[in-house]
């Protein structure tokens, strides 16, 4: 009986897997890192987590979490509320929608296809906050940066998410 | 129990048009809060000091490693390069003897001075020291978290140093933590004196690491290396707090290289001025203030 209670309970903590570390690397997106020339181009760490959890888990990562993490975002960074939350969601549909294209393909392709909806989300990013904060639009160039940088980073993180996927939910099926 | 296929069917376009319903309520719940945050910021503040407030002790946890691995490199460095640094300090030593003796001369002249002149004193800065949790540096907004609230006495619209000089503000400030805006922030905007000639001008973030100055009264007169310093104009920063030099003339503008080098801040100080400034109330109030209104009793 205990080890059935105990078993549920080991399934249920591992379907939060995807949303626990969907929140921890939002807020590693936060922690100082110390490394010159970086704290100003931070990657969009969290729109990584939400888009490998598209293809791989779409069952574990629902809009509503998304949703939320997005939220907390923009509350911490202090970006215009909302904003981060619904470039997150958008990423997570358009991902759902092509599930079939990203199904069983190399990892290439993937990390091509994230280059692409990153691009998509930075720039509609842009303009939200753009339209939206009080200063206006800020310099295109800071955002293309931090663009190239969560392309640049996506093969470490990817690798991670990967592992965490592979670790923590392989079992559970 | 086994449902019929068809059964089994409608649930499924049951279940999607649920989630699709629920996909779109929270693209608009999104759109909404943007508005809500255009049109009540006091409402927006009031939840991000919530959240900065809780979230804060995880961030701490969080930044300890690379605090750690920061220093360690440190370390590392100030030992390797022990040797030339010792020389150097013994020569700005002996340098700074003779500032000393300088500023002696000058104190006991300004004192005489002072009591001839019958000036009302500043008064005194209390400070605050709180450690850096978060940089929320991005290409949007430029910010850190500190781990000081209004319990340690840290409000809204203080002053933020290191030894260095300027960091920023205090833009909000929880019980327990408080976002400071960084003068390299979109919002920021300083009034400042620029070199020893001391024009005036306004030294505007545009969150790169360089922010520039707009309103330079005699744009001709800023040479890189210039000295910018806060003018204490609009009450917002006391007079002279060091912020940085100017890096970069040019036809767009000027640049200036702050003296904070921000990937190595780790404790920030508070300071409270006792200021009321406009910027105590809200940021981008001071957005299209050109530096005239020069205080008289300065």
């Amino acid at each position: 009986m205990q080890g059935t209670l105990l078993h549920r309970m080991d399934g249920t903590a591992r379907r939060f897997v995807p949303f626990g570390v969907t929140l921890i690397l939002m807020l590693f997106a936060m922690t100082p890192t110390y490394i010159p020339g970086l704290s100003h181009v931070t990657p969009m760490y969290a729109l990584m987590a939400v888009y490998f959890w598209a293809i791989y888990r779409p069952d574990l990562l629902g809009y509503g979490a998304t949703f939320s993490i997005g939220i907390l975002e923009d509350l911490l960074a202090g970006t215009p509320l909302g904003s981060g939350a619904l470039i997150l969601l958008l990423c997570q549909r358009v991902v759902f929608h092509q599930q079939k294209f990203f199904n069983n393909k190399p990892f290439g392709i993937i990390w091509l296809a994230f280059a692409l909806v990153a691009a998509g989300a930075a720039l509609l990013r842009w303009i939200c906050v753009g339209l939206v904060a009080t200063s206006g639009f800020t310099p295109i160039g800071q955002m293309f940066t931090a663009y190239l940088m969560s392309v640049a980073m996506y093969p470490i993180i990817g690798w991670f998410l990967a592992k965490a996927h592979m670790k923590l939910l392989a079992q559970s099926e | 129990m086994r449902l019929p296929t068809g059964q089994i069917s409608r649930f499924g376009t049951l279940k999607s048009l649920l989630q699709r319903f629920a996909y779109l309520s929270l693209i608009g719940l999104t759109g909404a809060l943007m508005l809500i945050g255009k049109a009540d910021t006091v409402l927006v503040e009031r939840a991000s000091d919530a959240v900065t407030d809780a979230v804060t002790p995880v961030l701490r946890v969080m930044s300890e490693p690379a605090a750690v691995v920061a220093d360690f490199v440190n370390n590392l460095r100030e030992l390797a390069a022990i040797r030339e640094e010792n020389a150097e300090l013994r020569e700005s030593n002996s340098r700074l003897l003779q500032w000393q003796s300088l500023a002696q001369k000058l104190e006991s002249e300004n004192k005489s001075l002072r009591g001839l002149s019958a000036l009302v004193p500043e008064p005194n800065a209390t400070f605050v020291t709180a450690r850096v949790v978060a940089d929320t540096g991005g290409a949007f907004a430029q910010s850190i978290l500190i781990t000081a609230g209004e319990q340690s006495g840290v409000h809204k619209g203080q002053v933020v140093l290191t030894g260095e000089g300027l960091v920023g503000r205090v833009m909000q400030a929880g019980l327990y933590s408080a976002r400071v805006l960084l003068i390299t922030d979109i919002n920021s905007r300083i009034p400042v004196l620029v070199g020893e000639a001391g024009n005036r001008a306004i030294l505007a973030g545009d969150n790169s690491l360089r922010p520039r100055l707009l309103f330079l009264s005699n744009k001709s007169a800023a040479a890189p290396g210039d000295k910018i310093v806060t003018s204490g104009d609009a009450e917002a920063f006391p007079p002279g707090i060091p912020i940085g030099q100017v890096s970069r003339v040019e036809e767009g503008g000027v640049e200036v290289e702050p003296f904070v080098v921000r990937d190595k801040i780790q404790h920030v100080r508070v300071a409270d001025y006792g200021l009321s400034g406009i910027l105590a109330q809200s940021p981008p109030a001071l957005k299209a203030e050109a530096p005239k209104t020069e205080k008289v009793e300065k």
